[in-house]
């Protein structure tokens, strides 16, 4: 894969993608061709083209076959899900599956970016990136949310949390990312380093990197150099110190003083500032009063800035290659269930990516286009190979995920899971009329609103992420949660299905309604038997456990 | 399907349980897993598997929690300064001597082994719990778990039908939860905290057991169909199925959690004081096998009224912590549990104005009996005041591979989190053998 460069072999293998794929690969030995400089794809290929060249390439160096493409219910309900933070509704669902529109798909992927799910959903996601996992006091998502419903780009988000103005009404939120690890530079350099850049430098704290030779402990320091004059006053107003640096100790010990530097190396030298000691003694003062008086006036903004000239170095042509590689390689991940470059805080010359042409492209297509992360989100949905179906098919071998020829098998958030099975509870006919008019906009609101409670009852997935039996049990005997997802009234599904008299159509409906699709002969007969048995028990009885084990299936439980 | 730690077979190295489990299902032969394979067929013999379960082992930690003073318990200093008004005594084990608080425990030391080096220099009761419990010090980007969801995941067993993790909180602790950081919940402690039964353990009662079971039959049918030919990251999609699949068996084991069940003799012998009878479900879960259950004792930070304060919780621990040892041996479970006593830190030497003894991790004690432990030792000594570490200076890093290496864990065993190998004992810290058998 990775020696695939030339132009030549990217136009040949593409020609032979379009054969068989038994023909025999040996013909596309490439080791040998030189390799141009950067020979990527041509910069106006639309994003989708540009993901199905590459990926097509890397099936055939792995030969490997890709899985089929997902049905056209499987399709709405992946985009759903990704675009919209929810499951389609019933009604959703049928209009897209029945549509024979050439342009059904694209014209889905505009509905669904330009719906008001979208803003809330890409907001949630970042905020789970970004803050999530810290104390915050909400005003952080509300920031989120007005910047994803603007479309605000990256790299203005990234300079917001950096280094917004206390003082600017709009900006202010954002340094919520760095107010809440402020007391830790630490997690200033690291988190940083890892949510923006894709590199996780901790590693290089205490000795230089025992993997990666990108990374010393010079480095980590002048990483965290950046943001070791960084302070919260008493007023929990972010400021930055005038002075102060770093001194550490090397595993030989010798001792150094931090220097700015960006992880590509690049340095920023200070400019020098001769002060006596009483400056020195007054800037001090000045800070402990900023950091004990709440009456302080507004703290002084400093006039060398280390965070603003990270920022700057962070977005400058020569060095922007990591923060560009890093969005679009967690907006992939999130998309696609693995980064190309996996784990994505482990972005450096020890772990290259599965398709480094692809990721370069990409990147270069971000960053010329303004960082715009819904035109990459629009681009990637639109791809053939993200329809790829999640079930491997036939014998031999399963492809290995770096491959990307099986779709991936992906837990829901916490906030996925709480909407779908809220919108898979409600009576299918009055959500969906909902989704299709103007009315949405609020119900959607409101729909945040109620699924946040349950939300915080389910784990969040971090790495290794596993689902515990304390979610299981939730779902068997907590009480709460029973009567709401089960209730019987007429806005709510086991309400709807109580009125349909005809069995076959009764699980028909519970089908299309939480697992968005209908169900295969053989589902059908056994739900007919099961509730044959439990009717005797009470058909509502028999109808709310049978709804039951839908939305408690991993079908619902994953995006696949 | 266990995973043994005992001298039946060597862990697999760097083979997950999950890698080794499906693969196993798959009948694979691949021959990285012959070792793995010999143990399903050892299996198969019922006599066999009933004497690994036998040999499953547990951990209890009795955790004293706001700090218990080394100086009143395991490292008395008479006729000095910082000794204060008890006295030591001697214990059935010539030559080692406990505070006199301690009188039931001087009459049974032939098991345990105390540690009088611990030096752990974090000294604020957030900071020295998150110590003490994970074995390390915290570090960017990375969240550690503690001892119990490392040990669940290390001695449990994926298709467990009791607990991995048990942690009773008294509600004085100070609410700390327990983590299992990277680990995930998989391997999230069970947390008891307002009643002594876990929540959403019962079935409702507007739910009769055939629909309860017979849902999860429906439900077991969807997933089995959804995850043919589907394969997930870590595996998730099979945590999601071996999840609802444990909820009938945990909720089986809710007896556990009643001692109502125990004769009236037993329930005696404990005694009525909450941190005994947590004691006593201790020891009933051990029984059915939970591999790890902490019970926290509170409140032992006495900066003002030391001395009082010892004489009440000392007694209850000497107690609830010598009857717990003995009902241990009585049932033969001694020998492959092992019973911890451990805090965020110890107290001060120095007597404080208020006869208070303030936070001190520069020199303190803690006590392991059971399996794997060399018992009737000591191992470290204080100076005369107990000032400093005189010999055998040891960190929390030592103690968990100490723990480990007395359960038969391989103290040196990685995981690998992303791509980075975490050894799962503090990097470069070896074990005490000492005090091992």
């Amino acid at each position: 894969m990775r020696s695939c460069r030339s132009i030549l072999v990217s136009f040949l293998v593409s020609f032979l993608a379009t054969l068989p794929f038994a023909l025999p690969v040996t013909l596309l030995v490439v080791g040998s061709v030189p390799v141009a400089a950067a020979e990527l794809l041509p910069a106006d290929r639309p994003i989708n083209e540009a993901i199905d060249h590459y990926l097509q390439l890397g099936w055939v160096e792995a030969k490997v076959k890709p899985s089929p493409q997902v049905s056209g219910a499987g399709l709405i309900r992946r985009m759903t899900l990704d675009l919209a933070g929810r499951i389609p509704t019933v009604g959703e669902t049928r209009a897209f599956v029945d549509s024979s529109s050439p342009t059904r798909w694209t014209g889905l992927a505009d509905r669904l970016l330009e719906s008001p799910d979208f803003a809330y959903h890409h907001r949630n996601q970042l905020d789970l990136l970004l803050l999530a996992t810290k104390k915050s006091d909400g005003e952080f998502r509300k920031y989120l949310l007005t910047a994803a419903r603007e479309n605000r780009s990256w790299d203005v988000l990234f300079r917001q949390m950096m280094t917004g103005r206390e003082e600017n009404s709009d900006e202010k939120p954002a340094l919520a990312f760095l107010k809440a690890r402020a007391g830790s530079l630490d997690d200033l350099t690291n988190d940083t380093s890892v949510l923006f850049f894709g590199v996780n430098v901790s590693c290089a704290k205490c000795h230089d990197h025992p993997l990666v030779d990108d990374w010393t402990q010079d480095h980590f320091y002048g990483m965290a150099l950046f943001f070791t004059r960084t302070y919260l006053t008493k007023k929990n107003t972010l400021a930055e110190k005038p002075t102060g640096g770093i001194k550490f100790k090397t595993t030989s010990g010798e001792e150094k003083q931090a220097r700015f530097m960006f992880l590509t190396g690049t340095e920023v030298s200070e400019p020098k500032v001769e002060l006596s000691a009483e400056q020195r003694k007054a800037m001090a003062a000045e800070v402990k009063r900023q950091m004990k008086d709440a009456k302080a006036p507004v703290a002084k903004v400093p006039g060398f800035s280390p965070r603003a000239k990270l920022v700057e170095l962070a977005l400058g042509a020569d060095d922007r290659r990591f923060f560009s590689r890093a969005i679009v390689n967690r907006i992939w991940l999130r998309l696609m269930g693995r980064g190309i470059v996996d784990p994505p805080d482990q972005l450096h010359s020890a772990n290259p990516p599965s398709h480094p042409d692809l990721l370069d492209w990409l990147a270069r297509d971000l960053a010329t286009r303004g960082y715009d992360l819904k035109r990459l989100i629009r681009g990637i949905v639109l791809s053939d190979s993200y329809a790829i179906s999640s079930r491997h098919v036939g014998e031999g071998e399963v492809p290995g995920a770096e491959t990307f020829a099986v779709g991936s098998v992906r837990v829901l958030t916490p906030r996925q899971y709480a909407l779908s099975l809220l919108v898979a509870t409600s009576n299918p006919d009055r959500v969906s009329l909902e989704a299709v008019s103007g009315g949405w906009a609020k119900r959607r609101e409101q729909l945040e609103g109620e699924a946040g409670g349950l939300a915080g009852k389910i784990e969040l997935p971090g790495d290794n992420f596993q689902v515990s039996v304390d979610e299981a049990l939730l779902f068997s005997n907590n009480d709460q949660l029973q009567a709401s997802l089960l209730k019987d009234s007429a806005d709510r599904l086991v309400g709807s299905l109580k009125s349909i008299g005809d069995r076959r159509r009764l699980i028909d409906r519970a089908f299309e309604a939480t697992l968005s699709r209908s169900p295969d002969t053989d589902e059908v007969v056994e739900f007919e038997v099961f509730l044959t048995k439990r009717e005797k028990a009470g058909r509502l009885s028999a109808i709310r456990q049978m709804v039951w084990a839908l939305l408690t299936s991993p079908e619902l439980r994953f995006n696949y | 399907m266990a995973r043994f730690r005992s001298e039946l077979c060597r862990p697999a190295e760097h083979v997950s349980r999950r890698g080794f489990l499906s693969a196993a299902a798959a009948g694979a032969t691949a021959a990285g897993f012959a070792q793995d394979m010999t143990v399903l067929d050892v299996l198969k013999n019922p006599s066999l598997a009933a004497e690994i379960k036998k040999q499953q082992k547990h951990v209890i930690l009795l955790w004293l929690a706001g700090g218990a003073s080394q100086l009143e318990t395991w490292d008395p200093k008479p006729g000095r300064p910082t000794g204060g008004p008890f006295l030591p005594i001697s214990t059935n084990v010539p030559g080692i001597q406990i505070s006199e608080l301690l009188p039931k425990m001087a009459g049974r030391m032939q098991d345990t082994a105390i540690i009088r080096s611990l030096s752990t220099g974090i000294g604020d009761h957030g900071g020295g719990a998150s110590l003490m419990e994970t074995g390390r010090r915290k570090e960017p980007g990375l969240q550690h778990p503690d001892l119990g969801a490392i040990i669940a995941r290390e001695l449990g067993r994926a298709d467990s039908q009791v607990p991995d993790y048990v942690s009773f909180y008294a509600s004085t602790e100070g609410r700390r939860k327990g983590t299992s950081g990277y680990l995930g919940a998989r391997y999230a402690p069970m947390f008891l905290s307002d009643s002594m039964i876990p929540q959403n353990i019962r079935r409702l009662e507007s739910l009769s057991d055939i629909d309860h079971r017979e849902r999860a039959d429906l439900r077991d049918l969807l997933a089995r169909r959804f995850a043919r030919g589907r394969h997930s990251r870590n595996n998730v999609l099979g945590s999601h199925t071996s999840a609802y699949q444990r909820v009938r068996g945990i909720m089986a084991s809710e007896e556990l959690f009643s001692i109502d069940n125990e004769p009236a003799a037993v329930r005696a012998k404990y005694g009525p004081t909450q941190f005994a009878e947590q004691c006593l479900i201790a020891r009933r879960m051990v029984e059915a096998g939970v591999p790890f259950v902490k019970v926290a004792r509170a409140w032992w930070d006495s900066h003002g009224q030391n001395f009082e304060t010892h004489q009440e919780l000392c007694a209850d621990l000497d107690h609830s912590m010598s009857v717990l040892l003995d009902d241990l041996e009585q049932r033969g479970l001694l020998e492959n549990t092992l019973v911890i006593t451990l805090a965020e830190f110890g107290r001060t030497p120095k007597i404080n104005g208020s006869l208070g003894r303030d936070h001190f991790a520069n020199a303190w004690s803690t006590s392991l009996t059971g399996c794997g432990i060399k018992g009737g030792t000591v191992y470290g000594k204080t100076d005369a005041d107990g000032q400093n570490v005189a010999e055998g200076k040891i960190g929390a890093g030592e103690l968990f591979a100490t723990i480990f290496k007395a359960l038969g864990i391989d103290y040196e065993k990685e995981y690998l989190v992303g791509s980075r190998p975490i050894p799962i004992s503090d990097f470069g810290v070896h074990p005490i053998d000492a005090v091992l058998t």
